[in-house]
């Protein structure tokens, strides 16, 4: 209350007139504590009054609307005060209980990204109004700008339009009324990319929060990525093995790994198609340096097929296991390593070694480690390349190449560069 | 184990690592990792080198403790395994010389009373290879040393640290690398 005096009493000093902070305070305290007017309209009425009582027309101490306005192109300097004219493009989600209103807004000439704040105590702007905003800082954040509306700030809502479409276009990237440019699922590796996808739900799982609606996997034929989609986005439930259209939703980093989120700003458009889901093909070329315990023969639990310890499964205790054989190699090419699992069939199929002559191996030496070490002696210290799918840190083998010769022409090629000097 | 890697194991000819003396350990904590600093700025707190054993001989007095020599195209290895690398010692054990073999081991190093500072490597593991692997790896080293090289001018706080220490003629490297080079050709 006395900030907003203040800076009353201040535009006023301005224009050569002294009125007493007290005398402001009081009336405005009247207005919004007996009256119950909110903040911004008791200041809107306060300053009419005076302006009033000290006979100063009105456009005098409100700077010209075309004078001291600001073109959203022209916002580029962080911390500058300005005054906008601009339109309400779009209402985002609120992310937190500091912010009253965020989303953005634009002009003819550009987009920008707003926050109102709850301690600005503003009057709520609503979806495709104009507005003139007085007041409001432009900030910069990770090399992008954006306006706050805070204490300072006024809102005023006219009753015209204006024309976004031209600039919607420019942000098509922080999407705006058109959609956000269509994306395979492999492409999705940035953080904060608003995009669209076509993709099947390849699975749903169960759901841990209240305030997620949805979550599980979606994919299309270059893999495939976690989505979540939050109650408060209010989409139509998504079933799984049917494919839809995902449109403006936004890419999230955690912990290294990608996922998409579904909100207020996205949409889902179901699609009559199968789509074909492909996981993506990682490939590694480079020496196995290792092979970790728990490879070799191991045995299955029947119920959940995890890997037995001891004999006993962590789900089901101690159960009657099932033979299978995995190796867990490390590879490594000097540079970085990677940590393979190869299941059976290509473990077979590179070490020569089936699993019924590991068993008959393993019974021989009334020890299942024998296994192991044929497998370390096969394997160990040679080059392969691999490939698969990747899992976490691991890359799950579905083919396995020894290299057996020394490529002649990039021998050559070494043997100039290491000559070039 | 969160924040653990893996140490990567690095690729370095005989004589690079014959000509290193420089090592350091990565922060103050009792488990740092320490490090062998090479004259080109490789980092090396794990190797695997592949080669071939040309010697081998059980030094120990109470316990087994064997020594072998591996030769790659540019010098030769020393490698030392006891009770502590049971699995390595006993490859060494048996198997018979010369033999190509791979080696992934941990880099050691120890002062004469001299003061000059031998290198050697302690096996994690040894396996019997062929010879296709052991050309694989000259070229692979090769190439992971003429990387290293390419790099030196760079200035990361590794290649600063090895410039300072050793201040190498990268002409030697170079020559080294195309001398290895050229051995696989003469194979063919």
């Amino acid at each position: 209350m006395k900030e907003i005096s203040q800076d009353i009493n201040a535009r006023f000093l301005e224009l050569g007139v002294e009125i007493p902070v007290g005398d402001i305070e009081e009336r405005l305290d009247k207005m919004v504590n007996k009256f119950k007017v909110p903040k911004e309209e008791a200041r809107r009425s306060v300053i009419n009054y005076f302006l009033k009582e000290y006979n100063i027309p009105r456009d005098e101490f409100y700077p010209s609307r075309s004078e001291g306005l600001k073109q959203i192109s022209e916002l580029s300097t962080d911390g500058e005060w300005v005054n906008l004219k601009a339109k309400v493009v779009q209402l985002w989600e609120n992310t937190h209980e500091s912010i009253s209103q965020v989303g953005l807004i634009g002009d003819e000439t550009g987009i920008i990204k707003f926050t109102k704040w709850e301690n600005a105590e503003l009057p709520d702007i609503e979806d495709g109004q104009v507005y003139l905003f007085r007041n409001v800082i432009v900030k910069e954040w990770s090399g992008k700008f954006q306006v706050n509306l805070n204490k300072s700030s006024s809102i005023e809502r006219l009753a015209e339009d204006l024309d976004t479409g031209a600039s919607a276009g420019k942000f098509a990237s922080a999407m705006g009324e058109s959609e956000s440019p269509r994306k395979k699922v492999s492409e999705l590796n940035a953080d904060g990319q608003w995009v669209s996808v076509k993709a099947k739900v390849v699975q749903l799982w169960e759901n841990s929060h209240e305030s997620i609606s949805q979550v599980g996997l979606i994919g299309d034929e270059t893999g495939t990525i976690k989505f979540t989609k939050w109650a408060s986005a209010e989409l139509p439930d998504i079933e799984e093995g049917k494919s839809y259209l995902f449109r403006n939703v936004v890419t999230n980093e955690w912990n290294g790994k990608f996922q998409v989120d579904l909100n207020k700003s996205s949409s889902i458009e179901s699609i009559d198609e199968d789509m074909e889901v492909g996981t993506s093909t990682t490939t590694f070329t480079g020496a196995m340096v290792d092979i970790q315990s728990g490879s070799g023969l191991i045995k299955r639990c029947p119920e959940c097929n995890r890997a037995l310890t001891k004999g006993a499964c962590m789900e089901h205790g101690k159960v009657d296991g099932i033979y299978d054989l995995r190796i867990k190699a490390v590879m490594d090419d000097g540079i970085t390593t990677q940590d393979a699992i190869i299941k059976r069939d290509v473990a077979e199929q590179i070490t020569g070694l089936t699993l019924e002559n590991a068993i008959a191996l393993a019974a021989d030496a009334l020890d299942q480690g024998v296994v192991l070490e044929q497998m370390k002696k096969v394997l160990v210290g040679k080059y392969y390349t691999i490939s698969g799918t990747r899992l976490d840190r691991y890359l799950l083998v579905d083919s396995i190449d020894e290299l057996e010769f020394l490529d002649q022409k990039e021998l050559d090629e070494l043997i100039n560069a290491a000559e070039a000097v | 184990m969160a924040g653990y890697t893996r140490e990567v194991a690095r690729r370095v000819f005989a004589q690079e690592f014959r000509e290193s003396d420089l090592t350091y350990k990565d922060g103050d904590d009792q488990y740092a990792p320490h490090y062998l600093l090479t004259p080109t700025g490789a980092r090396v707190n794990r190797m695997f080198i592949v080669g071939t054993l040309v010697e081998k001989e059980d030094i120990g007095s109470d316990s087994e403790y064997w020594r072998g020599r591996v030769i790659d195209p540019t010098g030769s290895f020393m490698i030392y395994a006891g009770q502590y690398q049971p699995e390595a010692a006993q490859v060494l054990a048996e198997c018979e010389t010369p033999a190509f073999v791979s080696i992934v081991g941990k880099p050691s190093t120890y002062t004469t009373g001299e003061g000059d500072v031998l290198t050697s490597v302690r096996p994690e593991s040894i396996f019997v290879v062929d010879g296709q692997t052991r050309d694989l790896w000259v070229a692979d080293t090769a190439k992971r040393t003429l990387e290293r090289l390419k790099k030196f001018d760079n200035g990361s706080n590794d290649t600063a640290k090895a410039r300072e220490h050793y201040d190498p003629d990268p002409k030697r490297y170079y020559s080294m690398v195309s001398q290895a080079l050229r051995s696989l050709k003469e194979t063919f």
